[in-house]
């Protein structure tokens, strides 16, 4: 103890100098200094990544209110997780992760309420689609109208690349019935835009 | 066009939907005030686990207390001369041998320890000894009913144990100590 206490600011001085040097971090340091319970850390994550959870709840959701709600959740429990991630994946990949299972548990809860959801988005026109641009745009409003489990499985697979294996695990289903959704997903899809008299 | 043609620039067209997307307002100040509240620590589960513990012995010795109480009420107290039965569980499961032994060679001695004592902790041994028998009795009793009762098992081992242990206290003679393998 009297030793900390007699020791001067010189004894400190070669790690004073380094912090004071302008940082280039990268998202590992980033990382490595949330899990040492650095908020700032934290938000520069929240930064890099928000878009790409965000726009994964929205695709899921449909709506902008529970994607916002969804994103939240995902970064609140993943700083509550941050200790558990240890590079396996890409830190995106399991952002991801945590957002979906953060859609499905919201959804889960809110059953009825999506129910509504779900009956008042067929007449608006989907909020995702604002970030795509023409033929897309009328793509992206008829992902939101498919049924629930196809277009999870849709977003996941065919959006945002996962293999069957990775979206079943994703969404705790078997890679049978995301192969089946998905087949219904495009199923709906086409029939849809055909419909409504567009060329996919 | 060919239904694979079709599936095939479907997932082309998805493939090039936008995948991140900004939300119209910041959501930080909502994560970083729900994070700040409670400080993320590693402690919580432990501690849950600890109170889980606690509760859970709070709970067992808080049965233990009102079921020797509620025996205190209705068990006629023996005054003088003990009576010793063999030691039971309830009809469906048997006691150990080396339990039984134990128990019976503290038991043949205890009168010999008690004669040793004044009389006033011979009376108040025999009072509490009387106290652990009749509760015994009538954990066995209930135990006729629901012999796989797992809380009715524990409170009769611990009423053996707390018999066991008294006997000790006054003999001193024996080590064994009953467990769960005594079963």
């Amino acid at each position: 103890m009297e030793a900390l206490l007699t020791a001067t600011a010189s004894d400190y001085s070669p790690q004073m100098v380094a912090l004071n040097k302008p940082e280039i971090m990268d998202e590992a340091d980033w990382i490595a200094r949330a899990q040492r319970s650095d908020t700032r850390a934290f938000e520069s994550l929240y930064r890099m990544h928000v878009d790409k959870v965000y726009g994964l709840c929205l695709r899921m959701t449909g709506n902008v209110s529970e994607a916002e709600d969804c994103a939240q959740e995902a970064f609140i429990q993943a700083w509550n997780k941050l200790d558990r991630f240890r590079g396996d994946s890409a830190f995106a990949t399991w952002l991801h992760r945590i957002a979906v299972n953060a859609v499905l548990g919201r959804m889960r809860k809110s059953k009825r309420e999506q129910d509504r959801i779900q009956v008042a988005m067929e007449t608006l026109s989907s909020p995702a689609s604002i970030a795509d641009t023409g033929e897309l745009r009328d793509l992206s409003d008829a992902v939101d109208r498919l049924p629930e489990g196809a277009r999870h499985v849709f977003v996941l697979f065919s959006v945002y690349g996962y293999s069957h294996d990775e979206a079943s695990k994703m969404l705790g289903i078997a890679p049978g019935t995301s192969k089946a959704q998905l087949h219904r997903a495009r199923r709906l899809l086409a029939q849809q835009l055909k419909t409504e008299g567009f060329e996919v | 066009m060919s239904q694979i043609d079709r599936d095939d620039k479907l997932i082309t067209a998805a493939s090039a939907l936008s995948t991140e997307i900004s939300p119209e307002q910041d959501l930080w100040p909502g994560i970083a005030e729900a994070i700040a509240r409670p400080q993320r620590s590693r402690w919580i589960p432990v501690f849950a686990q600890a109170a889980a513990v606690v509760l859970l012995i709070g709970a067992s010795s808080s049965l233990t207390y009102f079921a020797v109480k509620d025996q205190q009420q209705i068990i006629e107290v023996v005054p003088s001369g003990l009576v010793f039965e063999q030691a039971s569980f309830g009809g469906r499961y048997a006691l150990g041998v080396d339990y039984q032994e134990a128990r019976g060679d503290l038991a043949a001695q205890l009168d010999v320890e008690l004669a040793r004592l004044s009389p006033e902790a011979r009376e108040e041994v025999e009072l509490n000894l009387s106290m652990i028998r009749g509760a015994i009795a009538q954990i066995n009793e209930a135990m006729k009913d629901a012999p796989d009762n797992a809380l009715l098992q524990e409170l009769l081992v611990q009423t053996y144990r707390e018999e066991l242990a008294l006997m000790q206290r006054v003999g001193g003679l024996t080590q064994h100590v009953m467990s769960r393998k005594d079963i």
